[in-house]
């Protein structure tokens, strides 16, 4: 062999196992929990080797709970098991564990917007039973009762409330100081502070808002159609995208382009946090997990420069805040093979006291007064914006109902498509799913 | 070798083959011609779904974007493979390390190069390329909003992951060239862009035509670097096949099984079609050959 092929051969084989070294830090590590809440976790563990598989997306809100679960439930012959996985890919997988007689999670984290759907289906087990016997040990009854609501479906339990996320304003503080701005309230107080911003040529587009063509821009129009106190469907199960109040949340979502950046339609929440980073957005609005992260001065050299309110209403008429309020609960899917009162000691002890106090700030724990002005500096934003947030309307059809109408949405927002053309379309796709 | 020794070392590829390939493309057939969720049977459905899917403008829009991307794609992988070929080909002792450089981009995880190529045109994480542009031009270009920008963007990225293949074929090939075929050329007085056109293209043909084949291949299967580079793919017409594929059997706790494997048996078509002449040429090179 050459000497010049010798070396050509190094080459390659050091960059091939470099792309595979590579390749395998991305896929293959799991969840740290170095740092976990040791909690208790008493249950009665099977006689053989047992791997118990939990499905949970991975986020600063949500990581604190499954680390814990992780950490202190894994004794003896039985090991709990999470592997990273993004929001998209556990909702992919969701479906996917859910559609047989067997599955591979044996615990899944679910949120309220889905537990009607489910439930509907019989894919979750019911755990109003399993939370009587088991109340007292894990103090279950400090969770909110709201929360145990937002989790029930037709009168019963499907999901143990874990932490919620509402949306909450962040903005600068240094700069609405600077401009003697107050914090808006409504969205033409925003765009007036937007407008006032530009002018002091301090930022060409001063608002952020998470629009990204997936989830977050539906989410985003849901909370504008809750601040007109509607949503995509009636108590009754009616479709109301033709309504007025859908044509007046499409119009004031429109109004705000102009003071957000062209491409606002490909920006997920953790570009928008970016942006906020930067210095590029002077007010943002996402879901409280994301708060946190705005705080840490690792993150930006701006961290103390945040302040946060409740999220504004849509006008001075609305009746709520644009808001969406989010629970996020464990759940114990219909099919798995294992015993439900292990399962469910463990999703108690995942969110217990010790574990829910360990998570803030990162997280909203659904604990009764847990987060506070003191412990959160976003704490109290986030209390006034449940309080301001519209009861949600509980119906089987609304996540479907989401996906359907997401890209005539995209459309109108991009201004492929008037106002008026969507609206029948967005009323047409729901009916269709609604029936 | 006999017949007991020819199965021993050949029963493994064909199980490996069987599982793998085989028993995938029957079900993705059978499925086609059925109504199917996650863990449940399917019903049969006749050609509803292939109707569906091609009645369906998004995915008419999907399959003419992604056959534009390939062609252009594909013609800038073999004129730019070759030049750079040709130009390494000329190296001697940097050419392990020019090679070496050439190939980080290859062997990355498309996903992962995907994301770090969108943030050279992404203002919110750097944005140099488009900062470059901002400064020369004054105006902000929309890589991910406008069809022309957004679709010059997945084009450079996947001629940038895919060059270095191509170039490493072709420079096999021109390793291959009889060094007298050049110098008879050069005698005879042809220009050097003469003996690339008419001497060593010609030579190098099946080369050529095996890099066609394969860029056609992997990029009308493309699918991943449209995540971070094209977030709104399906409203600005940039989706690709894969990506529908995607979004109607999976994607938001999709289940359209069925008409998802329709749009693959579509695609396999499609493949078929558009490799016809490169796979007959190799197979009239292998006839000539024997």
């Amino acid at each position: 062999m050459s000497t010049t092929t010798k070396r050509v051969s190094a080459l390659i084989a050091v960059a091939v196992v470099g792309a595979v070294a590579l390749t395998g830090c991305g896929a293959g590590s799991r969840t740290g929990n170095a740092n976990a809440t040791e909690v208790t976790c008493d249950y009665t563990a099977p006689d053989s080797a047992t791997t118990v598989n939990v499905l949970a997306y991975n986020s600063s809100a949500i990581d604190p709970f499954t680390d814990t679960m992780v950490s202190s439930c894994t004794k003896d012959d039985v090991t709990v098991k999470h592997d990273p996985i993004d929001f998209g890919g556990q909702v992919t997988k969701t479906t996917a564990t859910l559609a047989g007689d067997t599955g591979t999670y044996d615990i899944i984290e679910t949120y309220g917007f889905v537990i009607p759907g489910l439930a509907t289906d019989e894919k979750l087990v019911p755990l109003d039973d399993l939370f009587d016997k088991y109340a007292d040990d894990y103090g279950l009854n400090d969770i909110s009762e709201s929360m145990r609501q937002g989790m029930s479906y037709d009168g019963q339990l499907y999901a143990l409330p874990m932490q919620a996320q509402m949306f909450v304003m962040a903005y600068r503080a240094d700069v609405f100081e600077e401009l003697g701005l107050d914090v808006p309230t409504t969205f033409p107080e925003m765009m007036e502070a937007a407008e006032a911003i530009k002018a002091a040529g301090l930022m060409e587009y001063p608002i952020a808002l998470p629009w990204l063509a997936t989830a977050d821009v539906s989410t985003s129009f849901q909370a504008t159609m809750n601040s007109l106190g509607a949503d995509f469907v009636n108590e009754g199960g009616d479709v109301t995208l033709d309504t007025p109040e859908a044509q007046e949340a499409l119009e004031a979502m429109m109004a705000l382009m102009p003071y957000m950046d062209p491409q606002v339609t490909t920006f997920d929440q953790p570009t928008v946090q970016q942006q906020m980073y930067n210095g590029t957005a002077a007010m943002s609005i996402m879901f409280s997990g994301r708060m946190n992260d705005l705080t840490l001065e690792t993150n930006s050299q701006l961290a103390d420069t945040f302040d946060f309110a409740a999220p504004p209403k849509v006008s001075d008429e609305a009746e709520y805040a644009y808001d969406r309020l989010s629970i996020d609960g464990w759940s114990i899917p219909f099919n798995t093979k294992l015993d439900h009162d292990m399962l469910f000691v463990m999703m108690a002890s995942a969110v217990s006291e010790d574990a829910s106090k360990a998570s803030v700030p990162a997280a909203y724990p659904a604990r009764e007064g847990m987060v506070t002005a003191e412990n959160s500096p976003y704490g109290e934003a986030a209390n006034e914006s449940i309080a301001a947030a519209m009861p949600p309307i509980v119906s089987p059809v609304l996540a479907d109902i989401t996906n359907e109408i997401r890209p005539i949405l995209v459309e109108v927002l991009t201004g492929s498509t008037t106002v008026e053309d969507g609206m029948a379309r967005m009323q047409a796709a729901a009916e269709a799913i609604a029936g | 070798m006999k017949a007991r020794e020819f199965w021993i070392l050949f029963a493994p590829s064909f199980l490996v083959m069987g599982g793998l390939l085989v028993i995938p493309l029957v079900r993705t057939i059978q499925w086609s011609f059925e109504s199917v969720r996650y863990g449940t049977p399917g019903t049969f459905v006749g050609l509803d779904n292939f109707a569906d899917a091609l009645t369906d403008p998004r995915f008419g829009q999907a399959a003419l974007f992604t056959i534009i991307v390939t062609v252009i794609t594909t013609a800038i992988l073999l004129v730019l493979g070759y030049v750079v070929a040709t130009g390494i080909d000329r190296l001697t002792k940097s050419r392990p390390l020019v090679l070496g450089i050439m190939l980080v981009s290859y062997v990355l995880p498309n996903l992962v190069g995907a994301v770090a190529f969108s943030w050279l045109v992404n203002d919110n994480f750097g944005g140099i390329v488009n900062r470059f542009i901002g400064l020369i031009t004054g105006t902000q270009v929309l890589w991910f909003t406008e069809q022309v920008p957004n679709a010059i963007l997945i084009i450079a990225n996947t001629v940038w992951h895919m060059l270095p293949f191509a170039m490493l074929i072709i420079l096999a090939g021109l390793q291959g060239v009889p060094v007298e075929l050049r110098e008879a050329a050069t005698i005879d007085g042809a220009s050097p862009l003469q003996t690339h056109l008419h001497v060593i293209i010609p030579t190098i043909r099946g080369v050529l035509g095996f890099v066609t084949l394969i860029s056609i291949m992997d990029v009308l299967r493309m699918f991943d670097n449209l995540i971070p580079l094209s977030p709104q793919a399906a409203a600005i017409g940039n989706e690709s096949i894969m990506l529908y594929v995607y979004s109607v059997a999976f994607a938001d706790g999709a289940q359209q099984l069925g008409l998802g494997s329709a749009i693959n048996v579509l695609t396999i078509l499609l493949i078929l079609v558009m490799l016809t002449p490169f796979i007959r040429g190799i197979f009239k090179e292998a006839k000539v050959a024997r």
